[in-house]
């Protein structure tokens, strides 16, 4: 028998919320040292260049030049969030161009 | 004890106005979801419960599917949310020695607005020097409230609206994961892990899916910078 909706909203509700806490509550737990301090700093950068990566594979053209646009506009003007708007603007440019 | 960080207007305004400049690509986003959601036969309270308490993207599509499979059980839904949400145990770990230093309460109620978006244009900040802890909170709101903007839209409007991935929604994050990284990378040594996590993510996206893949960037370039550390004799004090 399926679940009905409000069960299951209620199991995905308290997944999600776990994973939000799990992280932050664990590392109450790590003794703080110059690993861990570096493995900190290290991971944003990581996952940042695997959402990238991945996004670049998963696409095409048009794909890697949204995310090229956006990678040198925030090269070029330091401003992350007006460049990665701008590559988003590129992708739906060169989408309704038939891209 | 030693005193709270600050967690104050002035740095709920910072994240607020970032947060603001986010907004648009995750109002299509939620669209998206309200749109899946009301094919899945959600109404649209329904669909805006979802959106509201597990306030990801991702996870929401992916548990969507599990229940339009037919063959949707609860511990499927669990895992299914646990699984593309895995990487949610990376973003609090980082943003703990940081975040915990407002206290516990605060820290829980920011946790509750953490997104992909902003946890990337929160670690940017704390590695410029941001103090004030309530910036999380700050680009969290307004994501929230036009993701489920978003969402009601598309369960009501569904039938009438463009295709989300025509407006380049899909492309959302890791457009500003691309930006932010070009920011954050300053000196060659942090080509490191950016090449680190790549590497893993497609090696391990290509047969566990994007989620792990992302989760294996994080690990990856994380224990690489652990294993090869130096100390220096002082801390982040992040």
């Amino acid at each position: 028998m399926t679940p009905s909706l409000t069960a299951m909203l209620l199991v995905a509700a308290a997944a999600a919320l776990a994973c939000r806490l799990a992280g932050f509550a664990a590392m109450r737990y790590l003794p703080r040292s110059h690993r861990l301090d570096a493995a900190l700093r290290a991971t944003p950068l990581a996952v940042m260049s695997g959402i990238t990566a991945l996004a670049l594979a998963a696409g095409g053209l048009t794909e890697a030049l949204a995310l090229g646009t956006a990678t040198a506009l925030a090269l070029w003007t330091r401003n992350d969030v007006g460049a990665a708007i701008g590559g988003v603007a590129v992708a739906a440019l060169l989408r309704a161009f038939g891209g | 004890m030693p005193p709270r960080a600050p967690f104050g207007l002035a740095g709920f305004r910072r994240g607020l106005r970032v947060g603001l400049a986010m907004a648009l690509p995750i109002l299509v986003y939620g669209l998206a979801f309200g749109i899946v959601a009301a094919q899945a036969g959600m109404g649209a309270g329904m669909a805006m419960a979802y959106s509201a308490t597990v306030f990801s993207g991702s996870a929401q599509l992916a548990a969507v599917s599990v229940m339009q499979s037919g063959q949707a059980t609860l511990w499927a839904i669990a895992a299914t949310v646990l699984v593309m949400n895995a990487r949610y145990l990376l973003f609090g770990a980082t943003l703990q020695p940081w975040l915990s230093q407002a206290g516990t309460g605060r820290s829980l109620i920011s946790l509750l607005f953490l997104g992909d978006a902003n946890w990337i244009a929160t670690m940017k900040v704390i590695d410029a020097g941001e103090e004030d802890r309530a910036y999380l909170l700050g680009t969290g709101v307004p994501l929230l409230v036009v993701w489920l903007a978003g969402t009601l839209a598309g369960a009501v409007f569904g039938a009438i609206l463009p295709d989300p991935k025509a407006l380049g929604a899909d492309l959302m994050l890791p457009a500003f994961a691309a930006s932010m990284m070009a920011v954050m990378v300053k000196a060659p040594a942090s080509l490191v892990p950016v090449a680190i996590g790549a590497g893993a993510a497609l090696a391990v996206g290509a047969w566990a899916g994007a989620g792990w893949g992302i989760v294996a960037a994080g690990i990856a370039g994380g224990g690489f910078a652990a294993a090869t550390a130096k100390d220096t004799g002082k801390g982040t004090g992040k």
